[in-house]
């Protein structure tokens, strides 16, 4: 067995695909990524120079750099912490009833598999200033607010109906890796502990937070590096209108850097925008490691 | 189960995918010069008139050559069509014609010699002859040589409700005393006096150019670095930006351009300043405002400018210098130029031919009259502010602090402060 | 107390838990019921009222949506692209999940870390590269230009999950499969690649979502109207001078259908597959 498991050969024939065009479709370009982050792209020659950490530099001292790191921060904590409140509270509601629990835990996954576009330009309209939900407390005589432009506030208000928009389509995929790990969990544990006359509360705190914590070091994880990544939702719902409504995040500030039309073209500083990307992904996901990193109990 | 799930996708991708390499192969004649056409819009599915304008010069321009000549568009949305074409552009895969701005845009690739110039094919058979002047050219010269050709202009004005105005009891206003005095008399009559999209920055941009070049601001010397962005004519202008954005709808701040115009044909706002180019978009959204809708010339201001100075802009078409079949490149063009193409820009898009071309003024929209009025009574034309400064990354950072001042969170003052701030950093000082 | 052979009296939280998930429902459908209902109604009455009942079902918005957006050949070309992908990436990615997961040699962490890492890359940061290489290679405008990415940013999702479920099976079975003579292909092909099909599934579902709702590449890739897919034949709605409401919402529609249905369809073997594969076994 052990010298099976051991085959060379093998080994190299089962890794090799999956490594070749990591390399090739990915490495290399994020190298020469990270080598275009040390460069200043000068449109006019279409040509890279060295400069060094000048992209860096100067990004520190951007405001819409400081904006964009916040709001992504902020993703990442709000994202972290309701998709593990409402995920680990459906689960365990969906766990404990019976009729109606594959209708209601399949509804709630539906918008995972959804085109976060498409149901981005659903949200924009219905949050527009005048047509959407407006429209609807206009008829009550209320004036609704300005879900999508409001840009007072430290995090603006347009931010946490993104946030919340967010949370309603991914919430269904922690939902269901705790799900997956409750269901797990064995019923004469509860049983011995009902015995024992604890309360359901007890149960859930004893017996289920426990149990469920490695799989929320995952999920956390997940959350984590989507809503760093965070993109289609927010590039559907506001378009090109990210920078003056200080909406932007890393993704978008750094797609608007490099890509738009209006100002983009800054391959190097995109570049580096998306280099202190990743490093933050890692750090991330480097600390939700060690918060959660459990021996598995045994089930 | 699954497995048959699995084998009859399968089996339809793989149709899917012969399908659409069809179309490949079938384009391989050797006899046919092709060349690629690129634009910001969809062909078919918009519903701008100019785009189906020039939909129709395309298969036009397909048919007419049929054998000799095929153009194939490549089309993106307005807020990709840099993104991609600086993509193809690296790629040395340049689009042979393709549609740009005139402005920094287009010095964009003028610079690194993308594109070619075009006097010797302007020239030939007289082609530069049809145009109405060769001041049309003035935006796509550089030292002395012409890079692209315009294909339409669109002047900037303000539309009104008339109907508004009269239950307001106003009359079209000539000075900006007068435009503060309707607003505030619309206010009362409980409309919205100016509709507006601060969330589309330009739009808001346009208005500031407007008050600035009124006001007696010179960008040629603020750009060669003469003059400060911050200045008395353009705080002044910054301030009257600040007083009439009290009149603006209350959504300005997220409206995007078509929730801004829609108010105006939807007849709760009484004024829109906008290109010409909405004219196609009002009347098709609500026909019956196209005879309510009138015309004015942005107002004066008072020991200002030259008040007949108007906004223009056209879309023009530039070469690759490195396509292969310069003379395809050159024969679309020519139709894009042709007496065909320029009555359809009058007659149904909305839009000033560059042409000498006559079109019947009664099947033109009724607003066309009028612009066209403003714009040949004009003493001179200017550019979009955003697209006559130093660079594209200059004309976005002027939008974004025009907004600023709008949301009061910059004063004029440290606008335009910062905008000049912006050019010392980037060494245009 | 046996918390749940006990059925006879209705508990006040269980009514509770259903009232709390009767709202979700609503939460969660009513914007997709309001989608379908807009999507038939004129472009003035989506402005003017946007929740009412459609005035009369313009189902000529579907037909125009379609025609206009070029709908049909976006929706082959997106299944092409997706159901290679999926195919690929399955058999690559539970390849090389095997050999990290199971298999003994010293470098297995590292690679794990190496293909993980790929997680966390987002697409913007190879976007310049990749388009001049693939542009040079002849990929642009090729769907094979777009499984190759795809594939690429699939395989550490369908690597780590894999892994996991390869990690869950007993050593008891490969040990006996060892005894039987098996190679270490058979082990794989025939034991453990059968016994994580629940994770396939699962992986599969998750991949063919990721690419089937994928713009950014698409769209910078693929500019031949022919080679399009359908989330990038979504935005040609959203138009430079307006935003074409009533061509918009019946695409919008044309595209999230077929993934309702299917979705529909399979919902409870990628629910139960999730559920029961990812911890036990």
């Amino acid at each position: 067995m052990d010298k099976l498991l051991r085959n060379k050969k093998a080994i190299f024939v089962f890794v090799a695909p999956a490594l070749i065009l990591f390399t090739a479709v990915l490495f290399i370009p994020i190298g020469t990524s990270f080598y275009y982050a040390l460069c200043d792209y000068d449109k006019v020659t279409r040509s890279y120079s060295f400069i060094g950490f000048g992209n860096f530099i100067n990004l520190a001292k951007d405001k819409d750099m400081f904006i964009a790191l916040k709001n992504s921060l902020f993703f990442l904590v709000f994202s972290c912490v309701s998709q593990l409140i409402m995920g680990l509270l459906l689960a365990a509601l969906l766990t404990n009833i019976k009729v109606g629990r594959n209708l209601f835990k399949n509804v709630i996954y539906l918008p995972c598999v959804l085109s976060s576009a498409a149901l981005g330009l659903l949200w924009a309209f219905l949050f527009h200033a005048k047509v959407g939900i407006n429209n609807l407390l206009a008829n009550f005589g209320i004036q609704g607010p300005a879900w999508l432009y409001s840009t007072s506030g430290f995090i603006t208000l347009p931010m946490w109906v993104i946030a919340f928009v967010s949370l309603w389509q991914y919430v269904g995929q922690s939902m269901m890796l705790y799900m997956a790990q409750i269901s797990g969990i064995n019923k004469t544990l509860y049983e011995a502990s009902y015995i024992d006359g604890a309360t359901k509360m007890q149960a859930f705190r004893y017996i289920t937070l426990p149990l469920v914590k490695p799989m929320i070091g995952t999920a956390m994880s997940l959350n984590a590096i989507g809503s760093l990544k965070f993109f289609d939702l927010i590039y559907s719902m506001l378009g090109d209108k990210t920078e003056n409504l200080k909406m932007d995040v890393l993704a978008t500030f750094l797609y608007r850097t490099g890509f738009s039309s209006k100002g983009g073209n800054h391959y190097g500083k995109a570049s580096a925008i998306g280099v202190i990307l990743v490093a933050l992904c890692l750090l991330a996901t480097a600390i939700i490691n060690k918060l959660f990193k459990t021996e598995n109990y045994e089930m | 189960m699954r497995r048959k799930v699995l084998s009859v996708m399968l089996s339809l991708s793989m149709a899917a995918g012969l399908m659409a390499s069809v179309p490949m192969t079938a384009a391989a004649d050797e006899e046919v010069q092709e060349i690629t056409w690129m634009f910001w819009d969809d062909l078919d599915a918009s519903e701008d008139n100019i785009t189906k304008g020039f939909k129709e010069v395309i298969d036009r321009f397909n048919e007419d050559y049929d054998g000799v000549y095929h153009v194939t568009p490549i089309t993106t949305t307005l807020e990709e069509y840099y993104t991609q074409l600086n993509a193809l552009v690296d790629a040395d895969q340049t689009p042979d014609v393709f549609i740009v701005s005139p402005g920094p845009n287009l010095t964009d690739y003028v610079a690194p010699g993308v594109v070619a110039p075009l006097d010797e094919y302007l020239e030939e058979d007289g082609w530069k002859e049809t145009f109405s002047s060769d001041a049309v050219f003035a935006q796509q010269t550089y030292d002395g040589e012409i890079y692209a050709i315009p294909l339409n202009i669109a002047a900037a004005c303000v539309f009104y409700n008339k109907e508004i105005f009269e239950e307001a009891g106003v009359e079209v206003p000539e000075t900006y005393d007068e435009l503060l005095e309707v607003c505030e008399q619309i206010k009362e009559a409980g409309y919205t006096p100016i509709t507006i999209s601060a969330g589309t920055a330009w739009c808001l941009s346009m208005l500031a150019g407007y008050l600035c070049d009124r006001e007696g601001v010179d960008l040629a010397a603020i750009n060669a670095g003469e003059e400060s962005w911050n200045n008395e004519k353009t705080v002044a202008a910054g301030e009257k930006l600040l007083e009439l954005s009290q009149y603006f709808q209350e959504t300005a701040a997220g409206d995007s351009n078509d929730d801004a115009t829609a108010a105006l044909y939807f007849e709760e706002a009484a004024i829109l300043i906008q290109g010409s180019w909405a004219i196609g978009q009002m009347n098709g959204a609500n026909p019956d405002f196209e005879e309510k809708c009138g015309v004015f010339q942005f107002p004066a201001i008072e020991g200002g400018n030259d008040p007949n100075r108007v906004i223009a802009k056209s879309d023009s078409l530039a070469m690759s210098s490195s396509t292969e079949s310069p003379e395809a490149c050159i024969a679309l063009m020519k139709y894009f130029t042709d007496d065909e193409a320029q009555r359809y820009t009058a007659e149904v898009g909305g839009k000033i031919p560059v042409t000498k071309v006559e079109y019947d003024a009664s099947v033109a929209p009724a607003q066309l009259a009028d612009v066209m009025d403003i714009f040949e009574n004009a003493t001179g034309t200017f550019g979009f502010y955003n697209e006559s400064l130093v660079s594209s990354d200059a004309g976005a950072e002027f939008d974004n602090h025009m907004v600023a001042i709008f949301q009061q969170e910059e004063t004029p003052e440290e606008a335009f402060q910062a905008v000049e701030d912006w050019y010392v950093e980037n060494g245009y000082r | 107390m046996d918390h749940k052979k006990n059925k006879k009296p209705v508990k006040i939280s269980t009514v509770l838990i259903y009232v709390f998930f009767l709202f979700m429902m609503v939460v969660y459908l009513a914007p997709l019921v309001w989608i379908g209902m807009t999507s038939l109604k004129t472009r003035a009455e989506i402005y003017k009222s946007p929740f009412g009942w459609p005035e009369a079902f313009q189902w000529e918005n579907y037909a125009v949506a379609w025609k206009a957006g070029k709908l049909g050949i976006a929706m082959l070309n997106s299944l092409f692209v997706c159901v290679i992908t999926l195919l690929l990436t399955m058999i690559i990615g539970s390849m090389a999940a095997f050999a990290i997961a199971r298999m003994r040699w010293k470098l297995s962490g590292a690679a794990m870390i190496y293909i993980l890492v790929g997680m966390m890359i987002p697409v913007h940061c190879v976007l310049i590269p990749l388009f001049v290489r693939f542009a040079k290679l002849g990929l642009t405008n090729n769907l094979w230009g777009l499984i190759l990415p795809y594939l690429t940013f699939s395989l550490p999702t369908c690597v780590f999950i894999m892994a996991g479920f390869f990690r869950s099976i007993p050593n008891d079975l490969l040990e006996s499969a060892c005894m039987d003579g098996c190679t270490i292909y058979q082990v794989f092909f025939r034991i453990c690649f059968p016994l994580a099909r629940t994770g396939l599934f699962v992986t599969g579902l998750m991949t063919f979502v990721g690419n089937w709702n994928e713009l950014l590449l698409a769209l910078v890739f693929m500019s031949d109207d022919m080679k399009k897919t359908l989330p990038v034949a979504l935005t040609k709605f959203v138009t430079p001078y307006q935003t074409n409401y009533d061509k918009m919402f019946p695409a919008i529609m044309i595209a999230i259908i077929p993934t309702i249905i299917v979705y529909s369809l399979f919902s409870n073997q990628i629910v139960d597959g999730l559920t029961a594969g990812a911890v036990k076994s």
